[in-house]
C-alpha cells in the first residue's frame, strides 16, 4: 500500500520521463530489445487470436448470410439493409442512443454536480468510497431488485399507499422498463464517474484557489475559469468511458423487472447489445448470424464515430500544471 | 446531518475576536463557501450514503427470511438467522457449483491474463521504437470494440476446436479479451516507475531479464495488484460471454446461474428469499476485496486518465 503512494506523487507531477531516449544505457537497450518476441509474443498471440482475428471475422460474417451450420452464401451489405428495415432492430437502436446520450447527460450533470460538493466536504472520502461500489457489483443484480421493488406488491406501492396513491401506475408494464431501466443505470454509474471527475479535480493545486480568492473570483467565474478547463481533459476521458461501455450494456436489460416468460425480455426495452443476442443464440427461430453480426458491426461504427468526434470536440491545448 | 458540514454557524463575532481554528492547516481560501444550494447538495449526497448502505443491509437482511414473509412485508426484519435460503440457494438451485465456477474461472483467467500482459507492457514502456508505437496502438483498439462484435465469431471459432460449453475455453476468452485493459494499464504504470533502479542493476552487469524479475517487478507489485484485482472484478460480473459459451448447468458462472434462476421462477414460482441469497453471493466477494483494496481500485481506474 504504502510502496503505491509514494509513487503517486511523482506520477501526477510533471511528465513522465521518455525511457529509451537516453544516450547512456544502450547496452541494456540492446538487450532490452531482443525481448521482443518472448515478452510481448504470448499477449500478442492471445490478443490476436481472441480479439483481432474474431473482430475481422464478424467483418466478413455480416457480409453473408448465414445460420450457423450449413453454407454461408455472400450476400453483400444487405443483412445491413435487412437490419437497419427491421423495425425491432430501429427500437433496440433507438433505445441504445437514449441510454448514450440520455442517461449520459444526466449522469454527467449530477457527477459534475455531486464532484463540486464532495471537493470541500467533510467525510469525503467515506461518500466517494460508497457512491463508488455500485460499479463492482453485477447490474444484473440491480435488474433483479426493481422487479422486486416495483412490483405491484412491492416496497414502492407500499410506501405509496399512504400517501394517497391508489392507483400506482403499472411499474413493470412493458411500456414503462425502459424509462425505469435508465433511472437504474442512472443511480449506478454517477458514483462511478464522480469518483473519476474528483480524481481530475483533487489534481488541481490549491494555489489556483487560492488565487481566486484574493482576486475575488465568484464561486461561478472559479468554476468556469479554474474547475473546468482544467478538468476538461478528464470529461473527455470519461464520455469516452461511457460511449464505449453504454454500448454494451446487456445484463441489466435482460433480467429487468424479473423474467417475462421466454426469458427474453420485452422489446420496447431491447438495446443493440441485446438484438445482437438475441437474434443469434435465442433459439426461438433460424439464427441469423449475419444480420446478427451486422447489428453489432453498426453499434462499433457508432462507437467508433462517436469517439472520434468526441476526441475532436474535447481537444483543447493541454494545459500544464 | 448538518454537523457534518464544517461549521456552517459562526457568524457575528462575539468582540474578544478568537480565530477559528485552522482545521487541517487548510488555508481560507481553500473552504468551502456556505450557501443554501451547497447545503443542499450535501444534504443530498448524505441521503445517497444512507440509502446505499441501508440498501446492501436490507438484501442481505432479506436474505435470511422465507419468500412469503417477504412478500407480506418487504420492510419487514428477519425473526432469526437461518441460513436455510443459502443452504437451499447452495445446495439445490446448483449456486454451489456455480460459484466454485465462477472462483476458478475468475482467479485462473485473472492471474494468467496478469501473468502474459506484464512482460509485454514492460517491453512496449521500455522500448521505445516505431514498432513499440505501432504495438501499443493495436492493443488500445481493443479497448473500443464492444464484446457483441467478437461474440458471434468466438462462438463458431470455439465451437470449431470444441471449446464451447467449456471452462477452458471461457478462461481463454477472458484472457484475450481482458488482454487490451491490462496491457494499457501497466504500460501506464510500468511508464511511472523510476529508471535508476534498473540503470544500476544493468550497471552493475544484470541481464535485461534478470532486472525485469529481480528488479522492476517487485517495484511494479502494487501496479500489478491493481490491475489483477480490477481484472478479478470484471471477471467475477462478466455475463454477455458466459451466457453465450456455456449451455450445460453444470459448468455455469454464476451471473449465469443468477438468471436462470430468475427465469425458472417464472414456471415455479417465486423464491425470494432464495434469490436474495444468490444476489448475496453475488455481490459480497466484491465488497470483500472493495473493503480489502479498495482504495487500488479506485486509484487504478483513475490511473492514465489525465495524461
Amino acid at each position: 500500500m504504502s510502496a503505491l503512494t509514494t509513487k503517486l506523487p511523482r506520477r501526477a507531477s510533471g511528465p513522465a520521463e521518455k525511457p529509451g531516449r537516453r544516450p547512456g544505457g544502450s547496452s541494456i537497450d540492446r538487450q532490452r530489445r531482443k525481448l521482443l518476441v518472448p515478452f510481448v509474443g504470448p499477449a500478442f498471440i492471445f490478443y490476436t487470436v481472441l480479439f483481432i482475428v474474431p473482430a475481422f471475422a464478424a467483418v466478413w460474417i455480416s457480409l453473408n448470410d448465414w445460420a450457423g451450420s450449413g453454407p454461408m452464401t455472400f450476400v453483400g451489405f444487405s443483412n445491413y439493409i435487412q437490419v437497419f428495415q427491421d423495425p425491432l432492430f430501429l427500437k433496440s437502436f433507438g433505445n441504445t442512443l437514449l441510454l448514450l446520450f440520455v442517461v449520459g447527460a444526466v449522469v454527467f450533470a449530477l457527477a459534475f454536480a455531486m464532484t463540486l460538493v464532495l471537493r470541500d466536504m467533510a467525510a469525503k472520502k467515506i461518500v466517494r468510497n460508497v457512491i463508488f461500489f455500485p460499479h463492482l457489483i453485477n447490474a444484473l443484480v440491480f435488474g433483479v431488485l426493481a422487479g422486486f421493488i416495483f412490483n405491484p406488491g412491492g416496497m414502492v406501492n407500499t410506501l405509496l399507499k399512504p400517501l394517497g396513491v391508489s392507483e400506482p401506475p403499472a411499474w413493470l408494464a412493458q411500456d414503462n422498463i425502459f424509462p425505469l431501466i435508465m433511472a437504474t443505470m442512472v443511480m449506478t454509474t454517477t458514483g462511478y464517474f464522480t469518483t473519476i471527475l474528483m480524481a481530475g479535480v483533487d489534481r488541481i493545486p490549491p494555489y489556483f484557489y487560492e488565487d481566486c480568492a484574493l482576486a475575488g473570483a465568484t464561486a461561478f467565474q472559479r468554476l468556469r475559469y479554474v474547475i473546468l478547463p482544467l478538468t476538461w481533459d478528464v470529461f473527455g476521458t470519461c464520455a469516452v468511458l461511457w460511449t464505449i461501455s453504454s454500448i454494451k450494456i446487456f445484463e441489466i436489460i435482460w433480467v429487468f423487472g424479473g423474467s417475462s416468460g421466454a426469458g427474453i425480455p420485452p422489446t420496447q426495452s431491447w438495446t443493440v447489445a441485446v438484438y445482437t443476442y438475441v437474434t443469434a443464440f435465442s433459439g426461438l427461430s433460424t439464427p441469423a448470424y449475419g444480420a446478427a453480426t451486422a447489428s453489432a458491426i453498426i453499434s462499433l461504427a457508432l462507437v467508433s464515430v462517436l469517439v472520434v468526434l468526441l476526441r475532436r470536440a474535447m481537444r483543447r491545448d493541454a494545459i500544464e500544471f | 446531518m448538518t454537523t457534518l458540514a464544517p461549521s456552517t454557524s459562526e457568524g457575528a463575532a462575539p468582540p474578544p475576536v478568537r480565530r477559528r481554528r485552522n482545521r487541517g492547516g487548510v488555508s481560507p481560501a481553500l473552504r468551502a463557501d456556505h450557501n443554501l444550494a451547497r447545503s443542499v447538495g450535501v444534504f443530498l449526497l448524505w441521503v445517497v450514503v444512507v440509502v446505499s448502505i441501508a440498501m446492501l443491509a436490507w438484501i442481505v437482511l432479506q436474505a435470511f427470511r422465507d419468500t412469503r414473509e417477504i412478500l407480506s412485508s418487504p420492510w419487514g426484519m428477519p425473526k432469526s438467522f437461518d441460513f436455510t435460503n443459502f443452504s437451499t440457494a447452495w445446495n439445490v438451485s446448483g449456486f454451489a457449483m456455480a460459484t466454485l465456477n465462477s472462483v476458478v474461472t475468475t482467479a485462473v483467467s485473472s492471474s494468467v491474463c496478469v501473468a502474459i500482459a506484464c512482460p509485454a507492457a514492460y517491453y512496449l514502456s521500455r522500448v521505445e521504437s516505431r514498432l513499440t508505437n505501432g504495438l501499443s496502438l493495436y492493443f488500445i483498439i481493443g479497448l473500443g470494440i464492444p464484446a457483441q462484435v467478437i461474440l458471434i465469431p468466438l462462438f463458431v471459432m470455439l465451437d470449431k476446436v470444441h471449446l464451447t460449453d467449456s471452462l477452458i475455453g471461457l478462461n481463454l476468452v477472458y484472457i484475450g479479451l481482458s488482454m487490451p485493459f491490462t496491457v494499457f494499464l501497466l504500460t501506464a504504470f510500468f511508464r511511472s516507475l523510476p529508471l535508476e533502479m534498473e540503470e544500476a542493476a544493468a550497471l552493475d552487469g544484470a541481464s535485461a531479464l534478470r532486472t525485469f524479475v529481480k528488479i522492476t517487478l517487485p517495484l511494479a507489485k502494487g501496479g500489478i495488484l491493481t490491475a489483477f484485482v480490477l481484472l478479478l472484478v470484471s471477471h467475477w460480473n462478466e455475463t454477455l460471454l458466459a451466457l453465450t459459451l456455456i449451455q450445460s448447468t453444470e459448468k455455469y458462472t454464476l451471473p449465469v446461474a443468477l438468471i436462470s434462476f430468475v427465469q425458472q421462477q417464472t414456471y415455479s414460482g417465486a423464491d425470494w428469499g432464495g434469490l436474495f441469497a444468490g444476489l448475496c453471493i453475488v455481490i459480497l466477494p466484491m465488497l470483500v476485496i472493495y473493503m480489502w483494496l479498495g482504495r487500488r481500485l479506485t486509484e487504478g481506474l483513475t490511473l492514465g486518465m489525465g495524461k
